[in-house]
């Protein structure tokens, strides 16, 4: 590739055709998530905005500082996902291998976050008694389900890494997807619970 | 492992330098929009308009670049790119529209 060649005319190699990362059936799953979780974040500022006073103190006493803390440790384990990706696809198997493990010692990570914000909160008398935090337990409850899970496909993604009969760059791309939809949706998460208050 | 036919080492050392820089991007963003977030517990302070708006608009950008980017959807197909829009679109509105304008939520 030259640089001339490129300016104006973005070239479009055949890497850059359109393609569906992953497959179909990954892509399923994650628009079907999607859906829900909106559905979900949109219930919760419903009954937000029909208690505010409460809603608005209760999330007062949220520790913002994890939430941050937490937000830039998925976005990092995200970016360590997909240079795990290119890795894979330059045929680096064993980066690819350190990169994904290290997307998931960044899942870890989090989790020991939010078991400890957890703990601290019921400790102090936050309850689901509170409607507030009956949301705010739930979502953020289903959330790290769904983070466990990934961790589970990164585990299977990295398998498929040391198996020299594998190591289809598929199931890589799909476990990949799979852990930035839950970046996505924590995004969103911290936004409404931690922020918008 | 065969990697595809197509690779090509220039492209994906553009990727590389576009995931890092995205992944600066988002996290400036986070700590931008904690910023604009009211303080402590015993801060009383709403969010304003302007603030809430500032807010929803990094979470709808932070959004769309970990789709667009991660996720690889800018090189996937159109109906993807545009459910994936829609959805972000109607969400984003829908939270904000719902936390400025519901009658007493301000």
């Amino acid at each position: 590739m030259t640089g001339t060649a490129t300016r104006g005319t973005p070239r479009r190699s055949p890497d850059r055709d359109r393609r569906l990362p992953g497959d179909i059936d990954m892509w399923v799953m994650v628009l079907g998530d999607l859906f829900f979780f909106g559905c979900y974040f949109v219930t919760y500022m419903v009954f937000r905005a029909l208690s505010v006073e409460e809603f608005s103190a209760a999330q007062r006493h949220l520790n913002i500082g994890i939430g941050v803390t937490n937000t830039v440790i998925l976005l990092t384990s995200s970016v360590f996902a997909a240079l795990g990706v290119i890795a894979v696809r330059e045929g680096a198997l064993k980066k690819a291998e350190r990169l994904l493990l290290a997307t998931g010692a960044c899942g870890v990570l989090f989790t020991l976050l939010k078991v400890h914000e957890w703990h601290s909160e019921i400790t102090q008398g936050y309850t689901i008694q509170d409607e507030f935090f009956s949301f705010y337990y739930v979502l953020t409850g289903v959330h790290l389900a769904h983070l466990v899970l990934g961790l589970l496909i990164l585990g299977i993604a990295v398998r498929e890494l040391r198996d020299p009969r594998g190591r289809r760059p598929g199931i890589i791309e799909q476990s990949v997807l799979f852990w930035h939809m839950i970046d996505l949706l924590w995004v969103v998460i911290f936004a409404i619970l931690y922020l918008m208050r | 492992m065969t990697t595809p036919a197509t690779t090509d080492k220039a492209l994906l050392e553009k990727d590389r330098r576009a995931f890092l820089l995205v992944w600066i991007a988002l996290s400036a963003a986070t700590v931008l929009a904690w910023l604009l977030a009211p303080g402590e517990p015993e801060s009383s302070a709403d969010l304003g308009w302007g603030p809430a708006a500032a807010i929803v608009l990094l979470g709808l950008v932070k959004c769309r670049l970990i789709i667009r980017y991660f996720m690889e959807v800018r090189h996937a197909p159109r109906w993807l790119q545009t459910a994936t829009d829609a959805w972000l679109a109607v969400l984003w509105i829908t939270l904000l529209g719902i936390y400025l304008f519901w009658p007493g939520s301000q």
